[in-house]
């Protein structure tokens, strides 16, 4: 057996006490990850839960992430608070989703003078948001990783990981439905029916049969990611969101288990993820009207594959495997790269003052980033239950969630 | 994006009927990519499956021409030049219309329930997985040195990687045997679990050992050859069959 078998064969029974059922009714629109962590955490709760997604679950933007799973080293120096949240959410689901996740921690390089410069801040503000980064020689940082840049100037340790981006909130998913959420792929929400100025109903329309059907809740969370102007334009709500999508490039060869990044201010082409036998370089940040079909900006993949080669040489003569783009969320309107926008998230009520009147019984959840999913989806059931005045506590941090396999395997339609 | 366009046209399945679309794809531009762009286009495209767009989730398999690919790893240029026609088949010139353009049939997985168009339910190629089976493998460190103390990992710290298969069910779809089986992908994860847990290796080759398990096999290697991860389910069916042979007990 090798040493590392206790990382490996952990086993678990996805068995949480049930809580007490209350009466109450919520419709998920989205099945992203947020959706799949919201579904999970207000079953938890004792609501019943229907999520409505108008293709496959993780269709949209989060199944096309890169999969860094960040300890928030990346936004320690721009904000602190998020890096902090990044830091406690990786713990918590290497604790929960442990199948999911290739955890063998990250190098930040720095590759020239400016990024060695940036280094003693970048510790320090690491350590002060509660990550344990640590500056170790180059020389030991390539004995991890050879394929580390030799001509590299400094290089920090950080607790990063890679995850599935697909099986960690397919997990999250089987755990909602093993809790009796209805999960409703391939089926679009196409109106929110307001009754007496309060959400009443989702119209959903199933691609398999076309025919409409009304779902009754008493509550409405648009968790729609990139996609949360256009659902929440059908209650009446502008929701402030930027789509703003990012190339990502992937090679064939893992050329590193750990996580490499650059050790500079956040900018594009500035990590490196092993996934399986591939190495991605990821990402650019443009902005778009329209989350639906962003294709990969061609001029990106030259720029990508040449920031890769800073960071790890030779990784341009690898063979390019796939290349494709991904919509980011962000919070706020922005006419420039969108990189001046936030990662924060919030949680929007459609009845909060100034919004429309007449359109209570609604929120929208905008901004975030995959590795929060499970604090997004705690604070917007915090809300669901204020909202409705139910006093049940979040606890998706206490149990190991069930195999994405068990999703598809008790699917047997 | 260099090279000239592609003249293509898509025949997808869609139940009794099939949408077709005519389009001059640049070289690069995988089919997802096509009918992403046809459906945003305001297109009425048959469903179909899709998350990571890059070959490492397993949802968008379908059957291309008759052979299980990941729609997100083919590409206009590899529908333009000679393919297999049936898995392992010798590449011939692709079929082409009066009009000159690549045919390019998408049909569904074989083997599972359709949803919609060529979206299925791919609960066959999971369901004979053995519950627990673990996802995680050592990633074998080639000369590096240990990961470095970790403060924040309680566990032993080994090099960790994920397995290559992503179950996308082309092994199943593939897979010609029409009795009982658990299948080709059930039976590569049956046979990692056995090598990776020794402690579970018997109730592994009990599995193997069952009239579903290896028996049915009839060494096709159609999953082998459709199989997009390398994975060669036919190989892990030969071992599962080479130790159940060592294991006479076992296979009683």
């Amino acid at each position: 057996m090798p040493a590392a078998s206790g990382v490996l064969y952990t086993r678990f029974m996805f068995d949480p006490p049930i809580t007490t059922r209350n009466r109450a009714r919520v419709c998920v629109i989205g099945g992203g990850g947020t959706g799949a962590a919201l579904a999970y955490d207000l079953s938890l709760r004792g609501f019943s839960v229907t999520l409505l997604e108008k293709g496959e679950l993780t269709s949209g933007t989060t199944g096309r992430h890169h999969g860094q799973l960040h300890s928030g080293a990346r936004y320690a120096v721009g904000d602190r608070a998020i890096a902090s949240e990044c830091m406690e959410e990786t713990l918590i689901l290497r604790r929960i989703a442990p199948e999911a996740i290739e955890y063998n921690g990250g190098v930040f390089v720095a590759v020239d003078d400016d990024d060695a410069d940036y280094a003693p801040v970048f510790v320090s503000a690491c350590l002060e948001a509660g990550i344990p980064a640590r500056e170790v020689p180059v020389s030991e940082a390539r004995s991890w990783e050879p394929v580390i840049n030799p001509a590299a100037r400094r290089t920090v340790w950080v607790p990063d990981g890679a995850f599935d981006a697909f099986r960690m909130p397919m997990s999250f998913f089987a755990a909602a439905r093993r809790l009796g959420a209805g999960i409703r792929s391939f089926t679009e929400a196409v109106a929110v029916d307001v009754v007496a100025g309060r959400a009443a109903a989702v119209i959903a329309r199933p691609v398999s049969t076309g025919r409409d059907e009304r779902i009754e809740c008493d509550y409405v969370v648009s968790a729609t990611g990139a996609w949360a102007g256009s659902v929440g334009r059908m209650a009446g709500f502008d929701a402030p969101i930027t789509p703003a999508p990012g190339t990502m490039v992937a090679v064939r060869g893992r050329l590193s288990d750990m996580v490499l990044s650059r050790l500079s201010p956040p900018g594009d082409g500035d990590i490196i993820v092993p996934q399986r036998g591939l190495s991605i370089i990821g990402t650019t940040q443009r902005v778009v009207d329209d989350p639906d079909c962003v294709l990969p900006d061609d001029d990106d993949v030259e720029f990508l594959l040449k920031r890769a080669d800073e960071l790890a040489p030779g990784f341009s003569s690898r063979g390019v495997h796939a290349v494709w783009a991904a919509a980011r969320p962000l919070a706020g309107r922005s006419s420039g790269d969108g990189r001046s926008l936030s990662r924060d998230f919030m949680v929007l009520d459609h009845a909060a003052p100034g919004a429309v009147p007449g359109s209570a019984g609604m929120a929208t959840l905008i901004g975030g980033k995959a590795t929060v999913l499970r604090a997004m989806a705690e604070k917007a059931a915090d809300h669901v239950c204020e909202a409705l005045g139910v006093g049940e506590p979040c606890r998706t941090r206490e149990f190991v969630l069930p195999s994405w396999r068990d999703y598809y395997a008790e699917e047997t339609r | 994006m260099s090279g000239d366009r592609i003249p293509l046209t898509l025949r997808v399945r869609n139940g009794a009927a099939v949408a077709e679309f005519r389009i001059d794809a640049e070289p690069r531009r995988t089919v997802l990519d096509m009918l992403e762009r046809l459906r945003s286009g305001g297109g009425t495209v048959p469903a179909y499956r899709h998350s990571c767009h890059h070959g490492s989730c397993g949802t968008c398999g379908a059957r291309i021409n008759g052979v299980e690919a990941l729609m997100c790893l083919t590409s206009a240029s590899d529908l333009g030049s000679p393919r297999a026609r049936v898995p392992g088949g010798p590449a011939v010139e692709p079929e082409r219309g009066e009009d000159g353009s690549v045919i390019v049939e998408l049909e569904p997985l074989a083997k599972m329930t359709v949803i919609s168009g060529i979206a299925v339910y791919p609960g066959t190629a999971f369901a004979g997985i053995p519950a627990g089976a673990g996802y995680l493998a050592v990633s074998e460190p080639g000369g590096r040195a240990p990961l470095p103390p970790d403060p924040t990992e309680p566990r032993p710290a080994g090099r960790v990687r994920f397995e290559a298969c992503i179950e996308c069910g082309s092994c199943v779809s593939s897979c010609p045997v029409a009795v009982p089986f658990i299948g080709p992908a059930a039976l590569a994860a049956v046979n990692r679990e056995r090598e990776k847990r020794p402690e579970r290796a018997p109730a592994m080759l009990a599995l193997a050992a069952a009239s579903d398990g290896v028996e049915p096999c009839g060494r096709h290697l159609a999953c082998s050859r459709v199989c997009p991860q390398a994975v060669y389910p036919g190989k892990h069916i030969q071992l599962l069959r080479n130790a159940l042979a060592e294991e006479p007990s076992a296979s009683g």
